[in-house]
């Protein structure tokens, strides 16, 4: 059985192999150039010194390189390719050429017909995924240090363990939807579909949600020309929401910003007429007086490794329900 | 006797449509049995149940004396030829022969490789490139290379030409008679299979019409012609057509016919299969089913 897996599959697995090869090839030429310029810019001397200011270098750094931030679209649909074109065929090829009839008809139960085909194009899918996260999550991470935040939304989803997890979600995904409607065509359609719904879904709704997030809070002030935060953003930590409140909890603006006619409803007179600037005393000492202050909820860094084990674990749960229900509709619903 | 395969009440429910309905019979071991009925009938849906293919909705198959249902035991004793002859296109002949050796523990090579020398098939030639022909003797092969005890086929040749026709049954009795197998093939090619078969099953919009031995149907039905009548002591009449000066009647012999006014002629098995296809609420069967059946045979002999 499983020289009949690997020779109906090994094309596809060359096939996948060689897109590993070239996309690996890719990215090691070119980190040798995004290395260079992390050097010569003077950045990494920057950011190994303490307590300097590197954000200018960091932003010349970053757009130099602006044009590969379609590379992050293309990580984030590469697990997909493995469930449109490994996992969608995979059953319902068979089903549609009607070879089912031949192979289900050897010496051979379904059982261990499908828990072969499975566990070969799980297993490739395995070790290119990995292959895949460990080379991408490499390549990313000078962006990383020169300022991204390895937690945000998108850049959280193309590193670490999760492509992986991803990976086999989406195979799941396509092996599936290829039992269930019996046509290679439609069950792409459906793995396409799902999995980008699945995955924003999750993304949006319930990433957050993994562990309780923390807050802190920073009060406002206005000194000289400006305004005084008394706070810097926990470093490397996923910044879920940033509001502006006064003491009793309303909001006054979003961000760190506050709306004026907020404030003069509750200093009557700060603004002196209609499109008037209010002066700088009046304006501390209304800010002070209306308490207002800065919350920002976040995931604290440190919890990183716990969302990337918490995010794969769900994919792959997923994937396993997914495996067994279409082990099920093999062995009892199909044909 | 054993069967090769055996149904009590089998029911098969696709939708709301019967594709069989309350199907018993017995199919002894060692014959050459032609399944045969129009299309629609249940042909396929009877023997993809009888390989496991297929669970019954009501009723029970034993194929070999067990259930063929994800049951390797029971499959590897079963060789099968699927309708439009499946092949994995992309493999060379050699690789599907292959196939076969990876997946049968009772796979015999050398058997399979000479079927498929024997016809001139190139081993290094690709499934999708070969003929008609040569596509089902490979599946013929790889079926038989299983060195089965039953061999069930699922309209052989219905995509194969007259001459490819005669080669393949010519080949699949060599391989029958090579390994004493028993073979259960559809086909609405009655002629055809009227050369071969020794056995008949004949399935009409679900149910089982007539099953038997070829030769014991054809002793046992003739065509009477005479003056216009209906009746005719010593047999039934499956059906009948009238000229002004002349009655045609396809009976089925219970008795002796008495009455020298009958010239009587004997029937192929096309006519035979023809009328009771024509009459759906005749039927001849053995066993507690057709209890006439027997009775009658038994008066034959007597």
């Amino acid at each position: 059985m499983i020289w009949l897996a690997w020779r109906q599959h090994r094309q596809q697995a060359l096939v996948g192999a060689l897109g590993l090869g070239l996309l690996a090839l890719f990215l090691i030429l070119t980190h040798v150039g995004i290395a260079n310029t992390f050097t010569s810019t003077g950045l990494q001397s920057c950011l190994s010194a303490p307590g300097g200011d590197c954000g200018p270098i960091a932003e010349v750094f970053d757009r130099q390189y602006h044009g590969f931030q379609i590379l992050a679209a293309l990580f984030l649909v590469i697990p997909l390719f493995v469930g449109l074109f490994w996992g969608a065929p995979l059953i319902a090829r068979e089903l549609e050429q009607g070879t089912y009839r031949l192979v289900w008809t050897q010496s051979v139960t379904r059982r261990r017909w499908f828990s072969t085909k499975i566990a070969l194009i799980a297993g490739g899918s395995l070790i290119g995924a990995a292959a895949f996260a460990a080379i991408v999550t490499w390549w990313t991470g000078l962006f990383i240090r020169a300022d991204d935040n390895r937690f945000s939304p998108g850049i959280f989803d193309i590193r670490g363990i999760v492509p992986v997890a991803y990976t086999l979600f989406a195979l799941a995904l396509g092996v599936f939807f290829g039992t269930l409607v019996r046509r290679t065509l439609p069950a792409m359609a459906a793995t396409l579909g799902s999995f980008i719904g699945v995955r924003v879904l999750m993304t949006l709704f319930a990433r957050t949600h993994y562990m309780a997030a923390k807050t802190v809070s920073a009060p406002l002030s206005v000194q000289g020309g400006g305004f005084k935060f008394g706070y810097e953003d926990p470093a490397g930590a996923w910044i879920l929401k940033q509001v502006t409140l006064d003491r009793a909890g309303a909001i006054a603006g979003p961000g760190g910003g506050f709306d004026l006619n907020f404030l003069n409803a509750r200093c009557p007179g700060l603004i002196p007429h209609a499109g008037a600037l209010p002066t700088q005393a009046k304006l501390a000492s209304c800010v002070r007086e209306v308490g207002l202050h800065f919350i920002t909820t976040y995931q604290p860094a440190t919890r990183y490794w716990a969302f990337q084990g918490i995010e794969s674990a769900i994919y792959l749960a997923l994937a396993a329900i997914l495996i067994a229900a279409s082990m099920w509709l093999v062995r009892h619903r199909l044909a | 006797m054993s069967a090769a395969i055996e149904t009590t009440g089998l029911s098969k429910l696709y939708g709301r449509t019967w594709a069989l309905r309350d199907c018993s019979l017995a199919l002894p071991t060692g014959k050459i049995a032609a399944l045969v009925g129009p299309n629609g009938a249940g042909k396929t849906t009877l023997l993809h149940l009888g390989v496991g293919l297929l669970d019954p909705t009501a009723g029970s198959i034993r194929t070999l004396g067990e259930s063929p249902r994800e049951n390797a035991e029971v499959l590897a004793r079963i060789g099968f030829v699927a309708q439009d002859v499946p092949l994995y296109d992309g493999f060379r002949v050699r690789e599907m022969l292959e196939l076969g050796r990876h997946l049968n523990p009772s796979w015999d090579h050398d058997f399979a490789l000479d079927r498929v020398r024997r016809h001139d098939i190139d081993l290094d030639q690709r499934c999708g490139t070969l003929s008609g022909g040569q596509r089902a003797q490979v599946a013929l092969a790889l079926a038989t290379g299983k060195r089965p005890e039953l061999l069930v086929l699922d309209e052989p040749l219905a995509s194969l030409d007259p001459l490819a026709r005669r080669e393949f049954l010519g080949s699949l009795m060599e391989a029958a008679a090579e390994s004493e197998v028993t073979v259960l093939l559809s086909s609405h090619l009655i002629t055809d299979m009227e050369r071969v078969c020794d056995y008949l099953i004949v399935l009409s919009a679900a149910r089982v019409q007539v099953i038997g031995e070829v030769e014991e149907l054809l002793a046992t039905h003739k065509v009477l012609t005479g003056p216009p009548r209906d009746h005719v002591a010593g047999a039934d009449v499956i059906s009948a057509t009238h000229t002004d000066r002349q009655s045609t009647l396809f009976v089925r012999i219970t008795g002796r016919i008495a009455d020298p006014g009958w010239s009587v002629h004997d029937v192929t098995l096309e006519d035979l299969v023809l009328a009771y296809l024509a009459q759906p609420t005749a039927s001849a069967l053995p066993g507690p089913l057709g209890g006439n059946a027997r009775r009658d045979r038994l008066e034959a002999r007597a």
